[in-house]
């Protein structure tokens, strides 16, 4: 069973290493301030081994232009930077051949870099395939996104909200337990028999609001008696 | 008494629909062609009304400022609704009911930061158009939510 397994694997390997084209992979989008550094990346799968004719050639095309111009070309295992157009002495490459890297730098970004690059990678013998494109957006200031804000104020509001409830809350319950713990303490004390009945009030009572209500009328009680 | 409560309590409800229809319906600024803020814009295109965008040139940060504020005052005021019914239930005799006013508070200090930031940021230039239905009822439930949190501070439950 296990051989047979193998053997399909094996065989659908073959056809589909003839079948299948190298495919390309770049970011779809890449977002930069003016003035930093992007690293624009391309990578590639094939089913052959890397060759050492792999070849990688970057172009570009500006946000109005019609055609695109070539700027970076890896060959014979040396990178070819483009020295005349508009990337002159601004590009250079950072990737690594051999492990499928094709990645470029472009230094100090403007806004008239704003555009489409596209990166064609070929393995010999698979040299079938599409070039991918990166769409290169360049910002003045970092726009904020829709929504953010607001989700963070309501978000903010509603969490103090809940916290000084629940802060409530819990005060008051604290602090009607420290009555009931002082209010059994003194009557402990005493142990005389009236005590009992109003131990087992004290005793039924759970609520924090009806406790305040129970303590003020022990209160009124024990000064009735005092006045006795 | 049961009147006086039943004006409260659709007092409190129009406050809500009024909130409501402010923050939901987008027409704080209007023109002919147009009816615009807070959370989109429509544009009149031949005879149809299209859903489009916010124009970028807004600044982005007090739209959404008005944005969370007036969502704020819609959910302090629902919740405001919900704790007047469980306090008419629960309040001992004589008490106020200051938990309900202190929601209701909070909504009119909520929409009255939302209407403030409208009216003093956008729509400065000398822009054509005039402003809208929902600008209207933001002030006017700032009016009247003013007036819902004093009725719940001054109200007392009734006392056998």
């Amino acid at each position: 069973m296990l051989s047979v397994l193998a053997l399909t694997s094996v065989v659908l390997l073959g056809i589909a290493s003839q079948t299948t084209a190298i495919v390309v992979y770049t970011s779809w989008e890449r977002h930069a301030l003016v003035g930093t550094d992007v690293r624009l990346s391309c990578s590639f799968f094939s089913w052959k081994w890397t060759s050492p004719d792999v070849t990688f050639s970057w172009h570009y095309r500006s946000d109005g232009a019609r055609d695109s111009i070539a700027i970076f070309h890896y060959t014979g295992g040396v990178p070819y930077v483009d020295n005349k157009g508009p990337f002159r002495d601004r590009l250079e490459f950072v990737g690594n051949p051999s492990r499928r890297d094709g990645s470029i730098l472009i230094k100090n970004v403007d806004i008239a870099d704003n555009g489409t690059f596209t990166c064609d990678a070929k393995n010999p013998p698979d040299i079938a395939g599409s070039p991918s494109n990166v769409r290169l957006l360049v910002f003045e200031n970092v726009p904020v996104q829709a929504g953010v804000i607001t989700g963070a104020i309501i978000g903010v509001v509603l969490g103090l909200l809940i916290l000084i409830v629940a802060i409530y809350y819990l005060m008051r319950f604290l602090v009607a337990r420290r009555v009931f713990s002082l209010s059994m303490s003194k009557h402990g004390k005493k142990g005389k028999g009236k005590e009992g009945s109003q131990q087992k009030q004290a005793l039924a009572v759970t609520d924090p609001a009806k406790l305040k209500a129970a303590a003020s009328e022990k209160k009124k009680q024990e000064s009735r008696r005092e006045k006795k | 008494m049961l009147v006086l409560l039943a004006a409260i309590f659709l007092l409190h409800i129009a406050c809500i629909c009024l909130l409501l229809a402010a923050t939901i319906h987008n027409a704080w600024w209007m023109s002919n062609t147009m009816s615009t803020d807070i959370w989109s814009r429509w544009m009149l295109n031949g005879g149809t009304w299209n859903y489009t965008e916010i124009p970028d040139h807004y600044p982005k940060e007090y739209l959404q400022a008005v944005q969370a504020s007036s969502v704020l005052a819609c959910i302090f005021c629902i919740l405001g609704l919900f704790v007047f019914v469980a306090q008419l239930y629960t309040l001992p005799k004589g008490k106020r009911f200051l938990f309900t006013g202190a929601f209701q508070l909070l909504a009119w200090l909520c929409i009255m930061i939302a209407a403030s930031i409208y009216t003093d940021i956008f729509h400065k230039d000398k822009e054509q158009g005039w402003y809208g239905a929902s600008f209207i009822l933001a002030w006017i439930s700032v009016c009247l939510t003013f007036i819902s949190c004093i009725t719940y501070f001054i109200l007392r439950k009734k006392t056998a």
